[in-house]
């Protein structure tokens, strides 16, 4: 071996790209998009699963077609049509890839993020995402363990190019929807969280648009009724609950969020940012390009919320998390598990999916599916904790993955 | 010369492949891919493990043809 480079330009491409998508990601908060959630790549997909069937799986406060996810897959979709790269393949176990996109999207909706919000949340200052940390790390860990007994799904071969369209297609019918719901009439059956507009109860109770109830200085929050010195309820608790503002209705102006997505999706797309990848190379292969990818990620992220007055240290009191350390843990573990055997985190996967790739877009598929399955089954955690049926589910997921990661080695080499 | 095929296989198994591959130190290598990932992490190894790059494209492939400098 001559002159081995640890560090080549690859890896300062993707800790610029990485420091672009957190720089983005963190703007975008300050634009309306809920705390540290600037970009989520479950949360999102999540809230478009709920605008078609959030009316039936329990999806009102979360329930809004995302214009970033729009923006990324025409994006990244365009990056590879100019650079071509838009290669429709696909027939790499498409129906294990549901399965494992379905399960990974009900492990984020646990932890509550997915493997990219979970460094965006640290870079909020939000502590209790290193709990997720620790989970994408050994979900990364477990995962190498199969790896390297010789787990893959085999390869993908060239397909038939209308297969490739899938989640381009995909894509511009949810731009459509989002048109018409914004600017037309929204369809009946469609779900809309809606936005952040209304912040004030009648009776001098405001709910401010970070969730923060203010009330008459004498008055007492009870059992989250605000009531009077004198005994009167002012507001009950219904009433204060519905005015909170809702993830689903906190967003940035359509437009921007479209924008920023076709800006993210063309540099994710160039630079083959992955959230997951970095430690998986690192401790597998000995690469650190992927890592600089996160640690920019980080660092812009940490930079615009500190510049916007968005930073706040701590493990609690945290936009949209919870600070269950065991669940956090376990619920990323198995997301991370679930991206590994993938190949990528679901942020890949919608890239990829946009770039031709039909079993990324089953992937998606799965996603889009697991996020309404796990709101109908309550099974999605919220500020308050873990669901009472989180625990057996994480288990069962688990079970599943490594069934999938043992029986499904094939050797390729 | 060492060659092998990394079409269709998802991330990680291309740099998996490759890394074996260099094991022997060849002088020569050829990889051939079919995503542009899988052509932009390869071509990424190669380089910073000290080999001169060149890439040809075709409909179907990406021939990534290291050669020690």
């Amino acid at each position: 071996m001559t002159k081995r480079r640890v560090i080549g330009p690859t890896a300062w491409i993707l800790g610029g790209a990485g420091l672009f998508i957190g720089a983005v990601a963190a703007w975008l908060v300050s634009q309306g998009n809920p705390g540290n959630m600037g970009l989520c790549i479950a949360c999102f997909l999540r809230d478009i699963t709920g605008f078609f069937v959030g009316g039936s799986t329990n999806q009102a406060a979360v329930a809004y077609i995302r214009p970033e996810i729009i923006g990324i897959i025409l994006g990244a979709m365009g990056a590879a049509l100019v650079t071509r790269e838009f290669r429709p393949r696909g027939g790499s176990q498409p129906i294990i890839r549901f399965v494992l996109g379905f399960i990974f999207m009900a492990g984020a909706l646990i932890f509550l993020g997915c493997t990219v919000r979970a460094w965006l949340r640290l870079g909020g200052g939000d502590l209790s995402a290193l709990w997720g940390v620790a989970g994408i790390v050994a979900g990364v860990i477990v995962g190498i363990v199969f790896l390297k007994r010789g787990f893959n799904m085999g390869r993908a071969k060239n397909l038939a190019k209308p297969l490739g369209w899938l989640l381009p297609a995909v894509g511009v019918a949810m731009l459509a929807f989002l048109l018409l719901s914004t600017y037309g009439a929204k369809p009946d059956w469609a779900t809309v969280t809606p936005a952040n507009g209304k912040a004030v109860v009648p009776g001098e109770v405001v709910v401010t648009t970070d969730g923060t109830v203010i009330k008459p200085a004498d008055a007492t929050l009870v059992d989250g009724a605000v009531v009077a010195a004198d005994g009167t309820v002012l507001a009950d608790s219904g009433k204060v609950a519905e005015t909170k503002p809702m993830p689903g209705g906190k967003r940035a102006p359509l437009w921007i969020s479209l924008v920023a997505g076709l800006a993210i999706g063309v540099v994710a797309q160039r630079s083959r940012f992955c959230s997951i990848g970095g430690i998986r190379d690192a401790i597998l292969v000995r690469r650190f390009d992927l890592l600089f990818g996160v640690v920019g990620l980080l660092i812009g992220a940490t930079v615009v919320n500190l510049i916007f007055g968005q930073y706040n240290l701590g493990f609690t009191g945290q936009p949209v998390a919870h600070n269950d350390a065991l669940g956090s843990f376990a619920a990323m573990t198995v997301a991370t598990f679930a991206a590994i055997l993938l190949g990528g985190c679901p942020f890949r996967q919608v890239i990829m999916g946009s770039e031709g790739d039909a079993d990324s877009f089953m992937a998606v598929a799965g996603m889009l599916v697991g996020a309404g399955a796990t709101h109908f089954f309550k099974l999605a955690s919220s500020p308050a904790g873990l669901t009472d049926i989180a625990w057996p589910a994480l288990g069962v997921m688990a079970v599943v993955l490594v069934a999938v990661a043992v029986f499904g080695s094939r050797t390729t080499a | 010369m060492k060659e092998l095929d990394v079409r269709g296989l998802s991330c990680p198994m291309p740099l998996m492949h490759t890394k074996k591959a260099l094991e022997s130190d060849p002088a020569e290598i050829v990889v051939h891919a079919d995503s542009g990932t899988a052509k932009a992490n390869v071509a990424a190894l190669l380089a910073d493990e000290g080999y001169t790059v060149t890439i040809e494209e075709s409909g179907e492939e990406y021939r990534i043809k290291g050669l020690r400098a």
